[in-house]
């Protein structure tokens, strides 16, 4: 045979099946733009210079991994329509007397085509976005727009084209050897294989319906944020394989009851629809889970990272009453020596006078921060605790003097309404008295309020249990955080001596820290490196020793914390939108190869005497069905992971409950009508295929 | 009684390309009365399957008419053809047309399930219609579970269910082995003995020698017809293989 001759025959091929290739080149070409993207934002050292952070590309790397992921299982899945559809042609070649060999051959033309076109319409996209998403990086980011970003580089344009060619080589090979294997008949008639009826398989879905219910177990009775960060992974596992399970076999043991219902199945409005959904469900509900679980995955991804990212002003509030916080030591040998906080306080005026702002209020507070395990009304170390311990029984407790609090209060009181200022009274505690805050009870319903509590082998009594406690901490989202305020320093240092003993080369140290609110905070933001550089330098002339500082500004953190949501939201609207694009093409793909089946059904019905609208709407409740499940699971899926999301989120400082619930809301909402969308489209098709 | 009448029947086809003008079906008349078995005869291309599809009013002539006991089927409104065909018609086709999703019990049942009948009398029906067919003991299982003659003789329980007045054959017994065939036949004659009225097309002179008589149609028109008579099948066998050399060799 002439060479020429395969690679025509396979160009007419693509062309000639456009409605089935065309679909598969567009999404290998999108997924490798996407693909493109990350990898090259990733290695665009311009870009995170300018942004300055080391989370960019990290997190873009993570993202081009489970995009690779994802872009194998969907082609894959793509490809296995594709070859149904096409199988009997092959089979057609082979009758008219081309050897297998010469099909191959065919086969690699026709793969070689497709490949080529996604992969060069692949980078075209790619290289046109990039400059998009780049923009839109800067712009989520906050940070100058850099200039010029037309990127082009060998090796981020190598990755890509060079990942996906082997994924296609690869589908390629899986192709040959299932048609090499195939005897000419069988390639023949492939498509009209006889379908047995399926049968319940129990033990698949007992496993099913366990597992899912492990899965929304941990979800909802999960306690605390850690243990949702050690759960959260089993608990995606768990439905994930749930939802398969369930897919399969309980849509079968529903349409078999269906069935047994003799005054029900036997109604022309059911059983058309019964039957075919009985035969459809068997080679379907692998696809319509995938969907479920796609549409999940783009439920929670945009939800969270939207909400994340629009939630980060409240978050900074919140964990941030001042703007400045402070502290500082000089170490020579064992000896460590506190900067007071009067020649902090000093330091940062000066600072904020030579930059032109001004400081409004400092506040100095002397605190012991130690970590122990809360069990009943005891605070234990970890080297008490018996047998191991559970994450929600870890606190984090903040020691402060009855001086200290008193100071504190005073000036809350003053600056948050002066009407109301007073002199505070004192608390009045004696040596073996305390007072008890809880400042954040993350994971533990701490309904009790202990009449006493011990720790380190001393009982106190808890003279007042404490609704305010005038310190913040931004452990507060993950752990217990207790407030305790002690009679005087003898007693601080008996706790400070106590944990140093215990906990020996991990034990606290205390802080001597300064909390400085600026006048103008939008003014201070803006020199807000200068004023950090300032007092890194003032703070280097004092005293003498190793340097060891503690400086926590509010306009840093926003800053990091800005880069890192807003690449979370970044990654989250890309991934979510492959999801979305996966979700699609699989409904597409589903409606034609159906539409190819059930056309010689409804012609068979309808030779039979029933008329074209009946057939219209046994289609239809077919496709409702099977539309309204998957996006049902999704809603169901997502609305019983929030609980684990939301303590996930607070990890990550965001305790907006309602800006969570709202933005979820809303994804869910455009989600739907994209969805609805498409498959009016996809219909259309399939009907257009029956027809 | 005419349950059937064609009066000059005309089909004119255009072809896509080019727009030549193809005459399938010339001005074709004939009756057949009721409780008759009525074979069609005629080579590939002769307009045998035009003319059933026009019968069956799943096409429309472009002249002539067809009357159905007295009611002309191009009066029928569009969106009563249905059932209208379901409730005077019963079909058998060549490859069967058994739905692979049902059991065989479930494709007898359909165009009684499509008519909303009650499940009692569905019942009743089914039992009358399958016990003589001879399938009542495999009803449960799929087409694909059973033999050719077997899915061909549920598509006649199909057919016959809702007692029509015509039932339209359209090469039952093409593909079928000689044995499934003959029985086929004894079924259709046996259906035929009990008052049924069936009009069947084949080009098998053996499935047309069963018939009380056949047409033969040639170029769109009816060529020629043969009365049974007195004879015996193997006589009407010989008549037909005549009268198709006749047609063949054109003398």
């Amino acid at each position: 045979m002439k060479k020429g001759l395969y690679t025509r025959i396979a160009l007419e091929n693509v062309k000639k099946n456009g409605r089935l290739y065309w679909p598969r080149i567009l999404a290998e070409a999108g997924l490798l733009g996407c693909f493109y993207i990350l990898i090259t934002l990733a290695m665009d050292g311009r870009l995170s210079e300018a942004l300055g952070g080391a989370y960019l590309p990290t997190f873009m790397w993570m993202g081009a991994a489970v995009l690779g992921l994802l872009s194998l299982i969907l082609l894959l899945y793509v490809n296995s329509f594709l070859m149904k559809r096409r199988r009997s042609e092959y089979g057609l070649y082979n009758v008219l007397g081309m050897e297998k060999r010469h099909i191959a051959k065919v086969l690699f033309a026709e793969s070689l085509i497709a490949s080529l076109a996604s992969v060069a319409l692949g980078l075209c996209f790619g290289v046109l976005f990039y400059k998009l998403s780049s923009l839109l990086i800067c712009r989520l980011l906050r940070s100058e727009i850099v200039a010029g970003f037309y990127y082009l580089n060998a090796v981020t344009l190598l990755i890509p084209a060079a990942a996906f060619l082997a994924l296609d080589l690869f589908t390629y090979f899986v192709n040959r050897i299932a048609i090499l294997r195939m005897k000419p008949v069988e390639l023949l008639s492939a498509k009209k294989a006889g379908e047995r009826e399926p049968k319940t398989r129990w033990p698949l879905l007992v496993l099913g319906v366990l597992s899912l219910g492990a899965g929304y177990g941990i979800a909802l009775t999960v306690k605390s944020p850690l243990q949702a960060i050690f759960l959260f992974f089993a608990a995606v596992i768990l439905v994930i394989v749930g939802t398969y399970c369930v897919f399969v076999t309980g849509t079968t043991f529903v349409l078999q009851s269906l069935k047994k219902r003799k005054q029900y199945y036997y109604h022309k409005k059911h059983m058309p629809a019964v039957a075919g959904l009985l035969f459809r469900m068997k080679q379907n509900a692998v696809g319509l889970a995938s969907i479920a679980i796609l549409a999940t995955g783009v439920l929670v991804m945009i939800s969270t990272t939207v909400s994340l990212y629009s939630g980060v002003q409240d978050t900074m509030e919140t964990n941030y009453p001042r703007q400045l916080y402070l502290s500082a030591y000089r170490q020579e040998g064992e000896e460590i020596t506190h900067i007071p906080s009067g020649k902090l306080e000093e330091l940062v005026r000066e600072a904020a006078a030579e930059n032109g702002v001004a400081v409004r209020e400092v506040e100095s507070e002397r605190l012991l921060t130690v970590s122990y395990l809360l069990r009943g009304g005891r605070l234990l170390t970890k080297t008490e605790a018996e047998g191991g311990y559970d994450t929600s029984e870890l606190c984090s407790v903040m020691f402060i003097t009855e001086d200290t609090y008193a100071e504190l209060q005073s000036k809350r009181v003053t600056a948050e309404d002066p009407a109301l200022s007073r002199a505070p009274e004192g608390l009045g505690l004696d040596k073996d008295e305390i007072a008890f805050c809880r400042v954040a009870s993350a994971a533990m319903d701490l309904g009790f309020m202990p009449e006493r509590l011990t720790f380190h082998g001393n009982t106190y009594r808890v003279k007042e249990n404490l609704t305010y406690f005038p310190i913040g901490s931004n452990m507060s989202t993950v752990v217990n955080v207790l407030g305790i305020v002690v009679a005087d320093d003898d007693v601080l240092n008996d706790v400070y001596l106590a944990q140093k003993e215990a906990y020996g080369e991990f034990a606290s140290e205390f802080s001597d820290r300064i909390g400085v609110s600026f006048a103008d905070e939008e003014a201070v933001s803006a020199v807000g490196e200068q004023v950090s550089q300032a007092i890194v330098n003032k703070l280097q002339a004092v005293g003498t020793g190793t340097l060891q500082y503690d400086l926590d500004t509010k306009w840093e953190s926003l800053h990091n914390v800005l880069e890192m949501y807003g690449t979370f939201l970044f990654l989250g609207i890309l991934l979510g939108f492959v999801c979305l694009f996966s979700t699609i093409l699989i409904i597409y793909y589903k409606q034609i190869s159906e539409g190819y089946e059930d056309r010689e059904r409804f012609q068979i019905m309808e030779k039979v005497g029933m008329d074209a609208r009946e057939v219209r709407k046994t289609i239809g409740s077919q496709l409702v069905l099977q539309f309204f499940l998957p996006l049902a699971t999704a809603a169901v899926h997502t609305a019983v992971a929030f609980p684990i999301l939301l303590k996930l989120l607070k990890i990550l400082m965001l305790t907006n409950t309602s800006l969570f619930i709202i933005c979820t809301l809303v994804t869910l909402a455009v989600f739907a009508l994209v969805y609805t969308a498409v498959y009016v489209l996809t219909a259309k098709t399939y009907y257009k295929i029956v027809h | 009684m005419e349950i059937l009448k064609v009066n000059d029947l005309k089909k004119t086809y255009t072809s896509r390309l080019g727009g030549a003008q193809v005459q399938a079906l010339k001005g074709v008349t004939f009756t057949v009365e009721a409780g008759e078995y009525v074979a069609i005869m005629g080579e590939s291309g002769s307009g045998k399957t035009t003319l059933l599809n026009i019968l069956a009013a799943l096409d429309q002539p472009t002249g002539g008419c067809v009357e159905l006991e007295g009611k002309r089927l191009d009066a029928v409104k569009e969106n009563e053809l249905a059932a209208f065909r379901r409730e005077n018609l019963g079909f058998v086709f060549q490859e069967f047309n058994l739905l692979d999703t049902f059991t065989l019990k479930d494709n007898i049942l359909l165009p009684l399930v499509l008519g909303g009948k009650s499940v009692s009398e569905m019942q009743t029906r089914l039992m009358q219609t399958a016990g003589p067919l001879g399938i009542a003991e495999i009803l449960n299982k799929y087409p694909y579970e059973v033999s050719g003659g077997q899915k061909q003789r549920a598509a006649a329980a199909r057919a016959l269910i809702t007692n029509p007045k015509l039932i339209l054959a359209d090469e039952p017994t093409g593909a079928l082995d000689s044995r499934s065939s003959a029985e086929l036949l004894r079924v259709f004659s046996q259906m035929n003995r009990n008052g049924q009225t069936i009009l069947m097309v084949t080009h098998s002179a053996d499935a047309a020698s069963h018939a009380g008589r056949v047409l033969f149609i040639r170029d769109g028109v009816v060529f020629h017809q043969l009365y049974r008579g007195d004879s015996t099948n193997e006589e009407l066998y010989k008549k037909i293989a005549d009268t198709l050399t006749m047609l063949r060799t054109g003398r």
